[in-house]
């Protein structure tokens, strides 16, 4: 009788759960509790900016950040336009440090808060100095985009120089030529950047060299927006030596890996060797 | 019984293989890894830093600034910004310390006082030895 | 041949080795009908051993505390000479470890050994058999990642369904609300002292009892009328049985072979199928990854716990369902040995197995 009790048991509590909402009171109960860590932030900007009454050339920003990359990193609507996002009545306030839209000869300004070190090159270039004095030239946004226009800022990448957008004020030569002096030491940078990621698939923890790549990568790209190619000439080949180390590091850790798989598999062999070998001799012996 | 004389030869053979190659690891896996354990010392003349001032070095592979305050004496930092990696640089009026990429902002304990940065910068050790400033 | 008789002799005049060895290894006699099954209680021990080694060594370089536990790992994976050996080891044995320990009980429920007078020791080896899950579960925490952390926090809230004293309980495993330093100091405190006390102390008292009162002989081939009604203690020999030398420890140490073959073909081949990447990432307590899982051996019960509407009811059932496994020979009272001939606890067996393994890939999948 106890074991008919004990099956009817287990097999009677599986239709339980055919009863709705199982999922959701789990989650309720065990993930969403506050000593789960995770705070769900009541952000009022993009509860008015996604609600049906705003206008539909605003409605559309909330859903454009969410592709871009200051996004992946936790920036958001606050970090850039200034205001309270935990408080509806103060989320557009100038006391709170709202700025609202920049204008766009400010908008270097605007994005330089945070991009220091570009802000610098910037201004010194060319481009930079065509804006601040005749108000005409190329902006961040004229090269990187903005979450306007259903647009979205991507992870700078090379191709961000192409003819389309580089001839609207100037024949595209120069960019050209400054694409092709990047070109090598950006190719070197892609390379490791697969490498990191093939390592981390394989388990390996490289948040030193990491750090050192977004270091040059950064220290690279910064100088890039002087638009100045013979200074960028002139120093490709300092970065190109300080990736050295780097692909080093990667290509020990592959062979690394490589002698870890064979000598476990050495193992593994001998293992395999001595349980054959045992099960041979243990076999009864004609008499 | 040959047969069975060979397997227990192998046997013996394998065995003896098996605990070579889990020793020679075990010695190694214990044995303290040369050379990187003796923490060079990084030794800097006093004179070199001006009271206010700052110095760059490289100490184990890692790029440090040595900053000579002007209250509390020497302090060496990290120059890596522990967000993303980038290079902290010292701007001595504001005394703070700027990562350019994100506009982290470090004081001069190195301790974070705004921006991204999660944690403050990696402190070294210093002494201070007569004439010279000992890091590490 | 000189030299090995020579020590051989020391040691007889003063402990009686050939004696010794004599009783315990030749004369000492398993069933005829022995099988593979038999030696996978050594197996068990072949595996805690080697947890016992390996996890002593890497204690030599783990820092228990949240700001060096990652870190320290990845120094044992990446800097200390085959570091990343003994560590990966330790992983791939741990879920090895529960796999022979499950099927340690299966195949003894299967033979019916645990009917008297065996009761105690089956009640023991299931008490054995929760400490390896606890093992796994404070172990879990160590690396301080973020599948660590985070799996860590959904399990121990789990006591928060009793009422009264499940938040109390939720605390004093944690040492506080959340998961912080002090429930890694506790977790290691236990994994490495606690629970290898505990464990050693119970595998003894198993081990005696199982000595005391000699092997059980598979009921298979064997009719019901041939056992005899236990009524006064009496050691069950086996004189028709292979001698134990070496018939029998040549099958285990096939099968303790066969153990460390598998070991190293998931370390040589999968090396990352118990590491995924978020075992690689440190812990964050402001950053819930997507996917919260336990690890696979604990995927049933939190699956059938999902499944279940009632957190308190789906508890409960899971602590009734362990004190019936605990004390399954108490509860069980029919006569016949042989399982093959009850369809009834045959089926229900069966099903269970079943149940186990369709809750656990359901667990990994949903």
């Amino acid at each position: 009788m106890r074991y008919l009790f004990l099956s009817l048991l287990m097999v009677l509590s599986l239709p339980l759960g055919s009863l709705a909402g199982y999922r959701e009171e789990f989650e309720r109960e065990f993930l969403s509790k506050p000593w789960a860590g995770e705070q769900m932030e009541e952000d009022a900007c993009i509860a008015c900016h996604v609600a049906e009454k705003m206008d539909p050339k605003f409605r559309n920003i909330p859903q454009s950040w969410k592709m871009s990359i200051h996004y992946q990193h936790n920036v958001s609507c606050h970090h850039c336009h200034g205001g309270d996002p935990k408080d509806a009545e103060m989320s557009m306030s100038r006391e709170r440090g709202f700025v609202g839209t920049p204008k766009y000869a400010e908008v270097p300004e605007f994005c330089g808060k945070c991009h220091v070190g570009i802000l610098k090159n910037y201004l010194e270039s060319g481009h930079g100095k065509a804006l601040k004095s005749t108000g005409k030239g190329p902006n961040c946004v004229t090269c990187h985009g903005s979450h306007k226009d259903e647009q979205y800022i991507k992870k700078a990448h090379i191709d961000i120089i192409n003819e389309r957008l580089c001839s609207k004020c100037h024949s595209y030569e120069r960019a050209k030529i400054m694409k092709q002096t990047l070109f090598l030491t950006e190719k070197k940078m892609g390379a490791l950047d697969e490498g990191f990621s093939r390592l981390k698939a394989e388990g390996v923890y490289i948040e030193e060299e990491e750090k050192a790549l977004f270091n040059i990568q950064a220290e690279f790209r910064t100088l890039f927006h002087t638009v100045d190619v013979s200074l960028v000439k002139e120093r490709t080949d300092e970065f190109v030596k300080k990736l050295e180390p780097i692909e080093m590091k990667v290509k020990n850790t592959f062979h690394e890996l490589r002698f870890r798989r064979n000598f476990s598999a050495f193992l593994m062999l001998l293992f395999a060797g001595m349980g054959i070998v045992v099960f041979v001799l243990s076999r009864p012996p004609r008499e | 019984m040959k047969r069975r004389n060979f397997l227990r030869i192998l046997l013996g053979l394998l065995g003896t293989t098996t605990v070579v190659t889990f020793g020679y690891p075990l010695v190694k896996f214990l044995a303290p890894p040369e050379g990187e354990s003796k923490t060079r010392k990084l030794v800097v003349k006093k004179s070199e830093i001006p009271l206010g001032e700052s110095k760059g070095f490289t100490f184990n592979n890692t790029p440090v600034i040595v900053i000579n305050r002007p209250d509390k004496g020497f302090i060496a930092l990290s120059k890596v910004c522990t967000h993303l990696g980038c290079l902290v640089t010292y701007e001595r009026g504001r005394k703070i310390l700027l990562c350019p990429c994100h506009a982290g902002v470090y004081d001069i304990e190195g301790n974070v006082v705004s921006g991204p940065p999660p944690k403050p910068l990696q402190k070294f050790p210093v002494r201070v030895e007569g004439e010279n400033v000992v890091i590490g | 041949m000189g030299v090995g008789r020579k020590i051989r002799d020391w040691f007889e005049v003063r402990i009686g080795l050939d004696d010794f060895a004599n009783v315990q290894f030749r004369e000492f006699r398993v069933p005829r009908n022995v099988n593979v099954f038999h030696t996978l209680g050594l197996v068990t021990v072949v595996a805690y051993m080697i947890q016992v080694i390996t996890g002593i060594l890497l204690l030599v370089y783990y820092v228990p505390h949240p700001d060096f536990a990652f870190k320290s790992v990845q120094e044992i994976m990446n800097t200390v000479s085959f570091g990343w050996l003994l560590r990966q080891m330790h992983v791939v044995g741990s879920s090895l470890m529960v796999i022979v320990v499950f099927l340690h009980m299966a195949s003894v429920f299967f033979m019916g050994g645990y009917r008297k007078p065996r009761e105690m020791t089956w009640a023991v080896g299931g008490l054995m058999f929760l400490i390896t899950l606890v093992f796994c579960l404070s172990g879990y925490l160590l690396p301080w990642t973020q599948l660590s952390y985070w799996a860590t926090t959904v399990v121990t809230s789990i006591p928060t369904a009793f009422p009264f004293i499940g938040d109390f309980i939720s605390r004093v495993l944690r040492g506080g609300e959340y998961v912080t330093g002090i429930t890694l100091g506790r977790f290691f405190a236990l994994h490495v002292s606690i629970l290898p006390l505990i464990f050693l102390f119970l595998m003894v008292l198993h081990i005696f009892f199982v000595k005391r009162t000699g092997l059980s002989t598979p009921p298979f081939g064997v009719s019901s009328g041939q056992q005899n009604p236990w009524t006064a203690y009496r050691r069950e020999t086996h004189p028709d049985g292979y001698p134990f030398y070496p018939y029998f420890v040549r099958k285990e140490i096939f099968m303790g072979m066969l153990y460390l073959t598998v070991m190293f073909f998931f370390i040589t081949f999968f090396p990352t199928l118990f590491l995924p990447e978020e075992a690689n990432t440190p812990a964050d307590p402001l950053r819930t990854p997507s996917q919260i899982r336990p690890e696979w051996y604990f995927l049933a019960p939190y699956q059938m716990l999902k499944l279940i509407p009632n957190k308190f009811i789906g508890i409960t059932l899971q602590l009734i369902l362990v004190a019936v496994f605990l004390l399954w020979p108490f509860l069980d009272t029919k006569k016949e040995p042989n399982i093959l001939k009850r369809p009834v606890l045959k089926t229900v067996f069966f099903l269970a197995l079943i149940i186990l393994a369709v809750l656990t890939i359901w667990g990994n999948y949903r």
